[in-house]
């Protein structure tokens, strides 16, 4: 990797981290407009849930009903994204640099 | 905008995962011919950025809140809206396993009205009125257009799943989606007008400028010979 690449790879995290701190003091708790839009046409509708996430709505629910929770369960999720991200980019142009070397 | 588990009946999430995955297969094909070192950090950056910004839900009239999406963001900056959706896929997975935003059975859907909408009305609304407009103004309505259809989409779904009426769905979602849009729309010129400011190689449509540049200056030499 390039060292303007390594940068732009730090400073992204860093944007995205400093963004992720902010959030739990930031973000709105009203809900979403899809969210809104049910409760005004159908507020009776209960969603069945058929999958419980570990982090739901984006907190560690282990650590407490307070801003930490939300950012520990934000860096893990940037973290994750970040590497699955950069490793399925990688996987793909591996293989396509196997295909043509053949 | 995510589509909650649940909301969709389980007989027609099929239909929504075989749009996905017909998209997934052309986006990894993009992939494969367009990804390099250069811009596979970018890619990865870029998923980091959507991922936090769509779990920010900032505050707009009426009680309600909304958040980015950024497929459109991720199709201006490469140029194809195959980006886009790889990108948007693979955060709406990362949500939906771990963060119970959207869902797993939601997965085909949400990755329909936030990641292949949104790259190509993002892309294609770019593209068609960057000569006309110009590059802020075009930036700034593709980028509102593609949550605005996305969500107008995701209303339709909702009624064809038996949860909102047409006409009501249509219009409370369109409401709150146009002004969410105007919130995608300064964070996306916000951010291109940023890469271009430090990175200005790092932007497809430079690279096509670049490229073809250095195609010409062959033909100058030669006629200077």
């Amino acid at each position: 990797m390039t060292p303007q690449n390594k940068n732009l790879l730090i400073a992204g995290v860093v944007i995205a981290l400093i963004i992720g701190i902010m959030s739990p003091y930031i973000a709105s708790t009203n809900p979403d407009g899809l969210e809104k839009s049910q409760q005004q046409i159908n507020p009776n509708f209960k969603e069945p849930g058929y999958y419980k996430a570990p982090f739901s709505d984006y907190t560690v629910s282990e650590l407490g009903n307070n801003p930490f929770a939300g950012i520990v369960a934000l860096i893990i999720g940037i973290l994750v994204v970040l590497i699955l991200v950069y490793l399925v980019a990688w996987i793909i142009k591996r293989r396509n640099l196997r295909e043509t070397s053949k | 905008m995510h589509i909650p588990d649940g909301f969709i009946p389980l007989w027609q999430t099929p239909i929504y995962f075989a749009i996905a995955l017909v998209a997934l297969f052309f986006a990894f094909r993009w992939a494969k011919n367009n990804l390099d070192e250069r811009n596979i950090p970018l890619l990865a950056v870029l998923a980091a950025f959507i991922f936090v910004m769509m779990s920010i839900n900032i505050p707009i009239p009426w009680g309600t809140s909304g958040h980015m999406v950024g497929a459109a963001m991720v199709a201006i900056i490469f140029m194809s809206p195959w980006a886009g959706v790889i990108v948007i896929a693979l955060v709406l997975l990362i949500q939906g396993l771990f963060f119970g935003d959207g869902g797993i059975t939601v997965l085909g859907v949400n990755i329909l009205n936030m990641g292949i909408v949104g790259s190509f009305v993002g892309y294609y609304g770019f593209k068609g009125l960057r000569k006309p407009l110009g590059k802020v103004p075009a930036i700034a309505i593709a980028s509102w257009a593609a949550i605005f259809l996305g969500a107008c989409l995701a209303a339709v779904e909702l009624w064809l799943a038996g949860i909102f009426p047409l006409g009501l769905g249509l219009t409370f979602m369109g409401l709150y989606h146009a002004v969410i849009g105007v919130l995608e729309a300064i964070i996306t010129v916000v951010v291109i007008l940023g890469i271009e400011k430090v990175r200005p190689d790092l932007l497809a449509w430079n690279k096509k400028t670049d490229q073809r540049n250095l195609q010409s200056e062959p033909s100058m030499d030669v006629k200077a010979k």
